[in-house]
């Protein structure tokens, strides 16, 4: 099966129903997405299909054949894209696992929502962080809209 | 990978393949064999640097960058930057050189500590110019208490107490790695080390002007011995730079970009992954199991079963026995095993076990004869004089941790050595569980610390190391990968115990009480029991008693977060707003009094602390209707003159016709002892655990269904999202005299008594177990 990961096809020999989480982190080695629930609650695994989030624990590889899957590694290339810049002005995570989703559903709030209110923050991110970092990520989430929205930084 | 690699003194170096960011590693044994691993960029733990270290702690390396060990384990609780910056503040280097490193848990098994780190210095608790005097208790290393006298003293993470314990000799560990690079610039310049002094990494010579820099004498300084190492002092509050300002977490670059490597993303060479079954009722095992019908399913390589993992290696707790099936992925792993029948060997009288039978159990204790932990007065005359009798029973249920990485570990055991990988709060109980299981010694034991998804209480209390050490064992020269899924993870913790109190107090006509008696019930293997209530009591009653009840059940009980605190706070605030309802007084000013009458060491903070938190909160302003505002006291050791973390909080609470609750503001006034070391950390802490105790106000709990966890996955366990994140959470820090107990764990506990006591003053309805949930909150 033809899969295109962060701009880069790769070919992978997996049953088609495996889901994308484990082809991304087992056959491709993108470690960065993470498992947590297994059954599309807490959002840990979320990546991108054509720009739309998904949590890849419970989507089968074969629906990602033919479609641009983004992972947190393929954000940036050097850990500067403005969300991520945010996080780090914020000082966003304590332990971290949920992180990688979550700016992942963040990206994807803000090319909805470029200014994103409080209430559209509230129904898009739905991204469960057990360390309960919210309080940041919805300063952080503001941060990186005015970022963007002055010429710092694209999605 | 054969064994036979691990022994072959030819391969030089180890192979590390990156693909797209991903981590391979490869083995060599070199010649100082701990954690001879490539160091991959995120990865956390151990590696033999290329230039000698300056003490056990501190390598400066020629650029200038400086290692730093770091021998707690990151939680989010921020000791990766905290503990680095009580080196550096001494050690005057370039905080923006730092590069924090987990300590060697295998050196720990083999070199004891410098002596100059065996002595606290100065007067105790209360002494801002020491270390404050932690509790040295059990110096066993694998054990759960005390500080041992192993290279890296404490590694366990827990209690709070990465700050209390290791302050002092971090600091020392700073100072004497700066005095002697300063000894070394000395020694090369040929000038009296008076003479010379450090800011910055940078090395004057006062009198000339000449300058130099760490890197440039590190080397020199490595085989300088310092002549006088009892003699270093460390600096106190007053004198610090560093330590005290707020300063960015040291790993959260790598925990935006994904690079982080945490336990979960360790692949080796030759890996195959386990799955993992292990009976859903404790003290169960595998009576049969049917490899032959998954044989043939994709990538299955073998089924092993294991025993219940021993006792005695997890802190008594008794899990239950299982089976692994290996694959060559985890999700072929986790397929297969899906599909194995599995027929378990279940205790019967563990089977009968329920939460309504277990409560009933335990609400029956409460009468049991038991001699009371505090008795002060005479608590059954004060009540046959008491103008009014408020009684209340509180309950609440069993808690996991349900941190968000599932457990796991990665082991490899060949001839004579074992190395693990993995997120672990306490390193030098799993080298023992490792030595124990192989019979490999503790010093061929390597345990590679990783980041860790969630700590929470020694992530997770369960034995995720012993069974990959069990199932690598028997497949040694095999690395073996074990991962649990969601479900298992929730089998294979501890819980906070279900708890029940009874609290009674006799008030005179004034509503002012003569008498409390506090009586508590949790399993009796539960941590933590006497938290709250224990000493003295916290509001003044002149007659005054304290017992402690119990029952045994098969739920695994252990440390979850708080311990003790959440569950006694609950009830011992929760009873003082009936108190002061009943007397018809003021929440804050019926507290406040109660305090001032104790003799308590600290009653002036834990006053301070309800004055600053209602002030801020607008205490006493008018809310609009469906609004309310309750306040509340959270003290860790505040009866003791000792360590002590003392706060307060005032939730302002809404509650919709529909029973819609929200947690509309926080105030919080919290104690900075003398000072904090990372104010930001702190502030960070209280934002979390503000929502992490809403959980258990609100929704979290576990049911014990045919001696079963009922609740095992985030569809039935729920967590809050942003949603529910208090719009407003104002932090005011006030000082006082003595060092802080911590503060990373029993914080934001007031939250459940807040709402529960809001809903009340909103609704009429006064509700007295959690979570929320269960009941109905509309009004009209």
């Amino acid at each position: 099966m033809d899969l295109s990961v962060n701009g880069v096809r790769h070919s992978v020999d997996v049953a088609p129903d495996t889901p994308l989480l484990w082809v991304i982190r087992d056959q491709l080695r993108l470690t960065g997405t993470k498992f947590s629930c297994g059954i599309a609650q807490c959002g840990a695994c979320t990546v991108h299909i054509d720009g739309r989030p998904v949590r890849s624990c419970s989507v089968p590889v074969s629906a990602a054949a033919g479609k641009a899957v983004t992972t947190i590694e393929g954000l940036s290339p050097d850990g500067r894209h403005p969300v991520q810049l945010a996080w780090m002005e914020l000082d966003v995570p304590q332990c971290g696992y949920c992180q990688s989703g979550m700016i992942m559903s963040v990206v994807a709030l803000l090319k909805r929502h470029p200014n994103p209110t409080d209430a559209d923050i509230d129904a898009e991110v739905t991204n469960a962080c057990r360390c309960s970092t919210y309080h940041r990520i919805r300063q952080a989430i503001h941060v990186a809209a005015a970022k963007i929205s002055t010429g710092g930084g694209s999605l | 990978m054969s064994d036979n690699d691990l022994t072959m003194p030819n391969l030089s170096r180890r192979d590390v393949l990156a693909t797209a960011g991903a981590l391979v590693i490869g083995f060599w044994l070199p010649p100082r064999a701990d954690a001879q691993i490539i160091h991959p960029e995120g990865a956390a733990w151990a590696v033999e640097p290329a230039t000698e270290e300056v003490n056990a702690w501190v390598v400066v390396n020629p650029d200038e960058t400086v290692i730093v060990r770091i021998g707690q384990t990151e939680l989010g609780q921020g000791v990766w930057t905290s503990n680095a910056m009580m080196v550096a503040e001494e050690l005057q280097c370039d905080w923006s050189k730092v590069r924090p490193q987990y300590a060697s848990a295998n050196r720990d098994a083999k070199e004891m500590a410098p002596a100059w780190t065996l002595k606290v210095p100065g007067n105790g608790a209360q002494d801002p110019s020491g270390g404050g005097e932690p509790e040295f208790g059990d110096r066993n290393r694998t054990g759960v208490s005390g500080i041992p006298d192993s290279l890296y003293r404490r590694m366990r993470t827990n209690a709070a107490s990465s700050v209390k314990d290791g302050r002092y000799y971090l600091q020392l560990a700073g100072a004497e790695a700066r005095e002697r690079l300063l000894l070394a610039a000395a020694k090369l310049w040929g000038v009296p080390v008076e003479e010379v002094s450090s800011k910055n990494s940078i090395i004057t010579h006062r009198p000339t002007g000449r300058t130099t820099t760490y890197g440039k004498v590190a080397s020199l300084a490595a085989e300088t011995p310092h002549p006088h190492p009892e003699r270093i002092r460390i600096k106190p509050p007053s004198e610090w730079t560093l330590m005290g300002t707020e300063q960015k977490n040291l790993d959260v670059p790598m925990k935006v970009s994904g690079k982080a490597v945490y336990g979960i993303d360790v692949h080796l060479p030759g890996m195959k992954w386990a799955a993992v079954k292990s009976c859903p009722v404790y003290g169960g095992k595998v009576k049969r199991y049917d490899f032959e019908r998954i044989r043939t399913e994709p990538g299955v390589i073998s089924a092993i079963q294991f025993p219940i993992p021993e006792p005695r290696l997890i802190r008594g707790r008794i899990f239950g026995g299982g089976v692994a099936v290996l694959a060559d992925s985890w999700y072929q792993a986790k397929a297969a095993i899906e599909k194995m029948p599995i027929e378990w060997d279940v205790p019967p009288e563990n089977a009968a076990r329920n939460t309504d039978n277990i409560r009933a159990k335990l609400l029956a204790s409460l009468d049991d004869p038991v001699k009371a932990s505090v008795n002060l007065g005479d608590c059954d005359s004060a009540f046959r004089t008491a103008a009014k009798i408020v009684e209340a029973t509180y309950t609440v249920p069993y808690l996991p941790r349900a941190r968000m990485e599932p457990g796991n570990a990665t082991v490899l055991v060949t001839d004579n050595r074992v190395d693990i990988w993995l997120g672990d709060q306490s390193p030098q109980e799993t080298r023992y569980s490792a030595s124990q299981i192989t019979g490999i010694p503790e010093t061929n034991v390597y345990v590679h610390l990783c980041h860790l998804g969630g700590g929470y209480g020694r992530n997770g209390n369960g034995p995720q190391a012993e069974q990959a050490i069990y199932i690598a064992n028997k497949n040694r020269g095999t690395p073996i990968h074990l991962l649990w899924t969601r479900e298992e993870d929730f089998i294979n913790t501890t819980y906070r115990s279900i708890g029940v109190a009874r609290l009674r107090a006799a008030l005179d006509k004034d509503g002012w009480p003569i008498a409390i008696e506090a009586r508590t019930a949790t399993d009796a293997e539960a941590p933590g029991a006497n938290a709250g209530f224990d000493g003295a009591p916290r509001y003044f009653a002149p007659n005054y008693r304290f017992s402690i009840h119990s029952a045994r059940f098969h739920i695994p009980v252990g440390t979850r977060r708080g311990v003790g605190a959440p569950a006694q706070h609950f009830y011992r605030e929760s009873f003082m707003d009936e108190l002061a309802h009943a007397a018809g007084k003021d929440p804050y000013l019926y507290r406040r009094e109660l305090i001032a009458r104790t003799t308590l060491p600290y009653k002036a903070d834990m006053i301070k602390a309800l004055d600053v938190a209602a002030e801020m909160s607008g205490w006493g302003k008018p809310l609009p209707r469906g609004t309310a505002r309750a306040i509340a006291l959270e003290e860790h050791g505040a009866e003791a003159g000792h360590h002590a973390t003392i706060s307060a909080m005032v939730h302002t609470v809404s509650l919709g016709k529909q029973g819609q609750v929200r947690v509309e503001r926080v105030d919080v006034a919290h104690e900075e002892g003398f000072s904090l070391v990372n104010p930001l950390s702190v502030r960070k802490q209280i934002e979390g655990q503000i929502v992490w105790f809403y959980n258990d106000a609100m929704y979290q709990e576990c049911n014990v269904a045919e001696g079963r966890i009922a609740e095992n996955n985030f569809d039935r366990f729920l967590l809050s999202r942003i949603k529910e994140d208090p719009p407003q959470i104002n932090i005011r820090f006030f000082k006082t005299g003595h060092w802080m107990n911590g503060m990373g764990h029993d914080r934001g506990t007031s939250i459940q008594s807040a709402i529960t006591d809001a809903v009340f003053q909103i609704s009429g309805k006064r509700y007295r177990d959690l979570p929320l949930r269960n009941h109905d909150l509309t009004w009209s």
